[in-house]
């Protein structure tokens, strides 16, 4: 059996372990209530876009009346051979299977389309260190034009340290990139993996397809991986000892109102005046509501990130605790046969004497 | 004076301002624009410019605004725009810096028109930038 002094130090190095995983948990914790904040106020914008291009749509005449051909080329489906996945990953491990998941829901969806070429966008570090190791990076001239593919699969685009300060700005240079990229039929597809977050306990990896659009304000997802009844217990758990509610704000009437106006943006039933052509709104509004669906993916795959970290943190925090109290019970029963050994010793001398 | 206009600039990110003014300047792609109470329905997409509330709740406010929409309703204006910034927020230095950048976009852009529009674009953002800083 071990002795005293190495239980103690073995005690001492856990106990300080379960201190970094606590702060790790509270500051976890404080940024998902951020991202939640955040997720929220960027609601009504979202809301507001879409159904201004839902009134907009009604009245700026899409197909051409006379030769029926389609005016927004975001709207055009084409055969699907080349598809873009976007795959929205952390930056940062310690989040327990959260990039790990990520991950297995973008490889599996690469599998079952392993007839066509698939270009990955990488936004965050884990999702792109995993994809470049296994497919390799897709190499571009001086010119900016793209060499001959390496395979079928190939990283087109990596976007690491969006997430850490997420600004609308940089998640439009990403959406743009995939609008002119689909404009320009170099894909026939855009796809979006990450993960949703409604709440601590309602959140799920999902694929999305955003190009093209088939409808507007329906979400296209073809695949939803949920939270399991086991991790939503663990993640609730987590959350009421970090203090963060398990219903964000938006049950709260003020928040519902604005939603509900935001919805009727555009969208009274009179007839506007249209500086420019219904039409040309409607193709300036269309790319916008790419950008604004991929903000909206990132700043709930953010919260999603943090939530998990979260969790994470808290069972490795309760783990610890669980070992420091083995050690110590441990320790003291060493200590104890030490002593009652030492007793026998002087009590069997005594009697010798 | 008759009521007020119910104003609401939107971003992305949040909502900017939520207030009441008697007149709203709005920097149209076409030209600049006023509303007041009572306004005909009107939905138009913006250019880089300046928006002034005038008479708002604490005197006149201004922001510097590109790409976006507005919606004009006879009670109401809600603009949204991608970007949105007070004018003693307008960082000089970032928007010369752009205005280098869409100056080098044009020169490269070859026989491009998208690429025109582009670098068009980014020039009059960064000048309406350069523009209202510091402007009240």
């Amino acid at each position: 059996m071990a002795n005293v002094l190495d239980l103690r130090r073995r005690i001492r190095s856990v106990r300080n372990t379960r201190q970094i995983t606590k702060a790790m948990k509270m500051v976890s914790a404080a940024k998902l209530r951020r991202a939640q904040e955040r997720a929220v106020s960027a609601r009504p914008y979202a809301a507001m876009l879409a159904s201004v291009l839902e009134s907009l749509k009604r009245r700026a005449e899409i197909y051409d009346p006379e030769t029926g051909e389609c005016r927004s080329p975001l709207l055009l489906t084409r055969p699907e051979q080349r598809i873009l996945l976007v795959v929205v990953s952390g930056d940062k491990g310690f989040a327990g299977a959260f990039n790990t998941n990520i991950i297995k829901a973008a490889t599996n969806f690469i599998q079952e389309n392993d007839r066509k070429e698939i270009d990955v966008e990488a936004i965050g570090r884990k999702g792109r260190d995993f994809f470049r190791r296994r497919f390799g990076a897709a190499q571009f001239g001086q010119d900016g034009t793209r060499g001959a593919r390496g395979g079928a699969i190939e990283v087109t685009g990596e976007h690491t340290g969006v997430l850490e300060k997420l600004s609308y700005e940089r998640v439009r240079e990403v959406a743009m990139k995939i609008v002119h990229r689909y404009e320009h039929e170099e894909i026939d597809a855009a796809y979006l993996v990450y993960n949703e977050f409604k709440s601590v306990i309602q959140q799920r990896v999902v694929v999305e397809r955003v190009l093209p659009i088939l409808q507007l304000g329906a979400r296209q997802i073809t695949e939803a991986h949920e939270l399991t009844t086991e991790e939503r217990e663990r993640a609730a758990e987590a959350a009421l000892s970090a203090g963060v509610s398990l219903f964000p704000k938006e049950a709260e009437a003020a928040e519902k109102q604005l939603e509900n106006e935001a919805k009727n943006f555009g969208t009274a039933e009179v007839d506007y005046i249209y500086e420019q052509p219904a039409a040309e709104i409607f193709a300036d509004v269309l790319p916008r509501y790419i950008t604004s669906q991929l903000y909206h993916a990132t700043l709930e795959s953010v919260a999603a990130e943090h939530a998990a970290r979260m969790t994470a943190m808290d069972s490795a925090t309760n783990n610890a605790s669980d070992m420091i109290d083995s050690l110590t019970l441990t320790m003291n029963r060493v200590r104890q046969a030490a002593i009652t050994k030492e007793i026998i010793e002087i009590v069997s001398g005594a009697a010798a004497i | 004076m008759a009521t007020k206009l119910k104003v609401r600039l939107v971003t992305p990110e949040r909502i900017l301002v939520d207030t009441e003014a008697d007149a709203v300047e709005i920097p149209g792609k076409t030209g600049y624009l006023e509303a007041l109470y009572g306004h005909a329905p009107l939905l138009t997409e913006i250019g880089a410019g300046m928006v002034r509330l005038h008479g708002a709740e604490s005197g006149e406010e201004s922001y510097m605004i590109a790409r976006g929409f507005a919606e004009v309703l006879p009670e109401r204006v809600t603009i949204l725009a991608e970007e949105a910034e007070k004018p003693e927020e307008i960082d000089v230095m970032k928007a010369q810096e752009q205005l280098q950048h869409g100056e080098a976009l044009w020169n490269k852009a070859g026989d491009d028109p998208a690429k025109y529009t582009e670098a068009n674009e980014v020039m009059a953002e960064a000048n309406a930038k350069i523009e209202g800083a510091g402007k009240k």
